[in-house]
Order: C-alpha cells, then structure tokens, then sequence
C-alpha cells in the first residue's frame, strides 16, 4: 500500500469515480441485454471505458456473434462486448455456473469449493474406496462440453479422475526414504538386547495399505454413455489455428485436486479451456513433481470445431528424472532453479515425451 | 530505538520492516526461547491455533475473534509461514507479541520452520522478493531451531504440530531431544512434526516411504500412559477447521481460512477452559478487498491466456 496516493486528494477522486463505473459496469453487464438500464449508455460514454452499448445493436451480419450466453449471472459475454471469465463476485466461495452455447455446442463449467468432511468421508468410503484421498479435492468442479444436437457429452471432473488411480504400491519411494528406513532398522536393533519399550515392531516398517500416493492418472475425461472417440493417431491438432488469437468468448482454469505429497512435491490436476468463434480449446493437465525423484506431466487437450462438428483428443504423457530436469534450468531461470520447476510449462518443454494417442470423432 | 509497539503496529499493516529491525527481533527471540524446554508448560484458558502459512489478514482475524493478545493466552501449533503471501509479517508479528507478553504465547514448531522446506514452499522466494537477498531468510530460520517441540495444558492437553512417534512413549522422553538444530529426516523429532493420525491398527509406514502413520489404538495408548485427555495437532486440511477423532481423543486444529486462497475452507481455534471443557471458534477469510474497495489480497481471478 503506498501512502502517498492516498494523501492526493485529486488522484483519490478519480480511483472512487473509475472504481464506482467499473462496479456499475460489471454489475449491469450481469443483466440480460434487454434488461440493461437505459442511462448506461449515458454513463459509460468515456474514452476509456469499453462501451457495451455499441456492440449491443445489429453489427453487419458478418459478425454478428453466434454464441448465446446462458447464464444471466455471468459477467459480460462477447455480445456485450466482453469477455465470460467466471469471477463473477470478488467474494468466496465463487459459486456461479457460466454457460455459453454455439450452434449446437453448449459448454458450462463450475467452480466450487473443496469437499467438506461428509462430502470427503462419503468419497472415501465409498465412491473411491480403498484410496486415501488427496487433502485438496474440488469435487464440485467440472468442465463440460455437450452436443446437444447428437446427444454427446465430454466432461472433467476430480471424481472420474481419482478412479483412474491405482490402487497398488506405485514402488515410487520419497528421495529419503531408504535412509530413514534404515535409520529406523539401526535403532531397532540397539534396542533389541533390552527389549526396551522403545521396540518398533518390525510391522511398523511396513507399508499398511497401498495406492498410488502420487495419484497420477491418465484420465481423459468422461464420455456420455459409450465411447464415440475412435484411436485415430495420425490426427494432428490444428496448432496453426489454436495459435492465432481469435477472440476468446470464454475462458476458465480450474484445479480438480491437489495434494502437496506431505511437502515433497506436488500433484495436481488442472483443466483449462478457451472458447473462440470457430472452435474450442481444452487442456487437462496432470503434474507431478517428486521433490529430488522424478518429473511427470501428462496432458489431455480436446480440439472441438463446431461448424465441421469435428472433435479431436490427444493424449501425451512426460516423465524424466528429477535432476535430469534441473540440469536444464540454467539458461532460462538462472538465479531460481526450483522456479523452474513450479513453472508446468518449462517442465513440459524439458521433460521427454514417453507416449502420445490420438483420438477423434465426427458427427 | 527499538519500539516493539511501533512494529506491532507496522506489521499489522502488513508493512515493511528494516533489515537491521528483523535481526535485531529475530536475536532477542532466540534469547527468550532458549530457555523454554523442548515441552512447554502452560494453564489454561488457553486458545489453541493451528496452521497459519503466512495468512496474516486471518492471523488478525484470528486474534480478534478469540480475544486477542492483550486479554488471552495462545498456543500455536506451528507452521506459520510458506504458501501464503506474508509470511514473514506473520512470523515476526508472532514473535513479536512473544517478546511483548512471553507468558501468553507459546510457539510450537511446525515442519514448514526449516530451511529446506521454506526454500521450496515460498518463504524463501518472499523474502527474495521483499529484501532482495536472503538475509532475513537466514535469521528467522535460526529461530526456527529454537521453536519448542510441544506444549502441555494443565498437564492433560498434549500439543504438538504432526502427531504421535514410536520412539516418544512419554511426554518426558521429548525433554531429553536436542531440539536445536535443522529438523533431521529421521527420529523422534521428525516424527512429532511430520506424522499423521490414519485408519491403521498399528504403527504404519506412509505409502511414500518415509513418515508414520498412527492409529487409535496408538493415541489410547498414548493418553492412558501419559495421563492426558487429549492430543491437539495441526498439520492437516480440514474443511471445517477442526475434525475430533479415535474417541475425541485427538483433534486436528487448522487456522488458514480458505487455504492458498483456493479452498474455500473456513478456520478454527480450540479454547480449553479452566474445567477442561473444549470449544471451538470458526472463522472466515477476510474479504480480498476492504470496504472501501482497495485490494488487500492478490485475487486468483483467471488470467485469460493462449494457452495451447
């Protein structure tokens, strides 16, 4: 906070005046567009300001948009002259359900927060049983995307994903775990000629329930009913068009779970989406880092062009050893190497690709 | 001159302190927890905290709805910096009201106060940040080693920031650990502040290799040996702030409302009264912007990007 912008009264006058415009903005951004009050267009007719009403009106038929925004409570839609990015309220837990439909393709996601204790208790006992669970779960989330001509949906969530966890010992050890195992063994034999209540039980050294505690899955997602996607690995994203930046009417990033491996690392699973005019773009994305071990990221991203009705899936998996990957730091994070490894875009261009699929679906 | 009421004040606004400030804090501090004992001794009423990580707008919370410093006295179960923003402001304000008012705060280390968790979980990226070397860094993970290991209330509540290890069978065997020192990856310190309670019948080694698992039957044991009536630990997530287990012969506390500024979780403080009797305090994150609209929080608001 810096005390002299505070002590300028004019500057002041004009933060409380943009700040009042810009919460009058998104509030009436909200309404549906025949809703908008009136005297909007009086009161946002600045320079500065975007103004919604001009986007409003009939534009040439060229560009009039063909998405329809379905939820009222979303922030401003392109057809106001904006973008749908679902922060909707400055307040927690963010509880809105953005949709946007184009021709017959509806997406909708949703953001909530963490499980509660019965919500958690009911996943663990039974919906995902014999997986303790990872600490971070938003099992309320989701990310779906839904044909509704042809009846077919393709939806991210944390439960589906946590299924694909294996529930067997992943033999991946944390970088310590020899040593203190043999520390443990060192101080049991000590104490054994006593038989001092120190003794650990040779049990105690026993690992008493396995499952991947990396929780490392290979989801792709949810298909309604059976599966439409057909292996189609020659299939390539259209890069060339996902690069150009076409305006984005939609957008969310959302975690599904989260654990910090009792601070050794970090697994996370991610999904993100931006929707433009002619397709979408989706990307789920895995990421695991054991601290001093190993490396993984494994990506799903879904291209949907809505007017071909053409979807496409692919799926790639990276791992690499955890100081292979460092090593490689050094040109680009040079004072902060660990920065690099928080940062899941640099480790995905560094750590080699192990395996790739291909899907796609044609309506 | 050092005015400890003027950096209370400084720190509260989550505003800069000098270098030379930090050090000379950081000093005295060691001064004063040097002569505590590995398990502290405190009576009640007593407010018992949770994790904080560096939360201080709901450290201040915190504070305000239990009380506060000036009328009550607190245990806190470690881990107050790493993931959150302020860290450092919310360490020294800690350290700070020890120096001011040392019978009324106790401070519990946490597996966060090392430096080789602090340099991969924020802290040390804070301070880079804040001061532009790592300086403060180095003074406050000095104190870290003098944090004490666990606190005893009215000598039937058993504090401590992980859980229960095999190799502390009695409250009095913790007294005999040197605690000075970095937190080793083994033995019974490490276990107090890393192990966690679970659905096992005995002693279990977590599936990654290192770090215990304990049981009910483990905390009975415990209680009955020891004479306590109950463990406080911190160290877990809990959606509601707190979760009572084995019989309430456990309890994990968590005080970092809505975590990581993600979670969407609220708090809890456990006061234990002069009978014994346990309550609970719930609150709220504070609001990522104060009533007149200026941003007190960084907000997660989705940075829209061509990702591919």
């Amino acid at each position: 906070m810096s005390g002299k912008r505070y002590h300028t009264k004019g500057i002041n006058v004009i933060e409380v005046n943009s700040a009042r415009d810009a919460h009058a903005r998104t509030v009436h951004a909200r309404l549906p567009v025949n809703q908008q009050p009136q005297q909007q267009q009086q009161d946002f007719t600045r320079e500065q300001l975007p103004i919604p009403s001009r986007s409003v009106y009939p534009r040439p038929s060229a560009t009039t948009p063909r998405h329809i925004c379905n939820n009222p409570n979303n922030p401003p839609c392109a057809r106001c002259g904006t973008t749908i990015i679902p922060s909707p309220r400055a307040t927690l837990p963010l509880e809105d359900c953005p949709s946007v439909t184009i021709d017959n393709w509806t997406i909708s996601t949703r953001k909530r927060p963490i499980l509660n204790s019965q919500e958690f208790e009911n996943w663990e006992s039974n919906k995902l049983k014999g997986l303790t669970l990872p600490e971070m779960i938003f099992g309320n989330n989701y990310v779906r995307v839904e044909n509704t001509r042809d009846n077919w949906t393709l939806e991210f969530n944390a439960l589906d994903a946590l299924k694909h966890v294996k529930l067997e010992d992943s033999g991946i050890r944390v970088a310590y775990s020899q040593k203190w195992i043999d520390s443990k063994q060192e101080k049991h034999r000590k104490n054994l000629p006593e038989g001092a209540s120190f003794d650990i039980e040779e049990s105690s050294l026993k690992i008493a329930h396995h499952y991947d505690w990396t929780y490392t899955t290979k989801y792709k997602g949810t298909e309604s009913g059976t599966s439409r996607l057909q292996r189609d690995d020659e299939a390539k994203l259209p890069i060339d068009k996902l690069s150009r930046p076409d305006n984005i009417l939609f957008y969310d990033d959302m975690i599904l779970f989260e654990d910090e491996l009792a601070d050794n690392g970090i697994s996370m699973l991610n999904v993100k989406i931006r929707v433009m005019d002619e397709r979408l773009l989706i990307l789920s994305r895995f990421f695991l880092r054991v601290d001093d071990v190993l490396i993984r990221v494994i990506d799903t991203r879904v291209c949907i062009e809505f007017q071909e009705n053409k979807v496409l899936r692919e799926f790639k998996e990276h791992e690499g050893a955890y100081k292979d990957i460092i090593l490689r730091h050094r040109s680009s994070h040079s004072h902060d190497p660990k920065a690099a490894l928080r940062d899941s875009n640099w480790v995905v261009q560094n750590t080699p690709l192990v395996s790739r699929q291909c899907e796609s679906l044609a309506f | 001159m050092f005015d400890l009421d003027r950096i209370i004040s400084l720190l509260r606004q989550g505003r800069h302190i000098a270098e030379e400030t930090v050090y000379t804090l950081c000093l005295l501090s060691q001064e004063l927890l040097m002569n505590e004992s590995n398990v502290t001794h405190v009576n009640t009423p007593v407010t018992i905290c949770g994790d904080i990580h560096g939360q201080l707008h709901d450290l201040l919370t915190l504070f305000e709805k239990s009380g506060g410093i000036e009328k009550s006295r607190y245990i806190f179960l470690g881990d107050f910096v790493d993931r959150g923003f302020y860290s450092l402001e919310s360490f020294l304000l800690l350290l700070c009201y020890k120096l001011r008012y040392p019978d009324r705060i106790t401070l519990i280390r946490g597996n966060h106060e090392t430096r080789q968790i602090t340099k991969v979980y924020g802290f040390y990226d804070e301070i880079m940040r804040k001061y532009g070397n790592s300086n403060v860094w180095r003074y406050c993970c000095e104190v870290f080693d003098y944090l004490s290991l666990g606190a005893i209330v009215n000598q039937s509540v058993f504090c401590v920031h992980g859980g229960l290890s095999p190799d502390v069978m009695t409250i009095d065997e913790i007294r005999s650990v040197d605690r000075k020192q970095e937190v080793p990856h083994e033995g019974a310190m490490c276990d107090l502040l890393w192990s966690d309670p679970d659905d096992v019948d005995t002693w279990s080694l977590s599936p990654r290799g290192a770090g215990f698992l304990f049981g009910g039957q483990q905390v009975q044991e415990f209680l009955s040996r020891n004479g306590v009536d109950l463990i406080a630990r911190a160290h877990q997530l809990v959606m509601e702030g707190y979760k009572e287990m084995f019989d309430n012969g456990l309890v994990t506390v968590w005080s970092a409302p809505n975590y990581c500024y993600r979670c969407g979780n609220v708090a809890a403080v456990l006061r234990i009264d002069d009978d014994l009797s346990r309550s609970y305090t719930i609150f709220e994150a504070v609001q990522p912007q104060n009533d007149v609209g200026n941003t007190i929080l960084p907000t997660r608001k989705p940075q829209m990007d061509y990702f591919l």
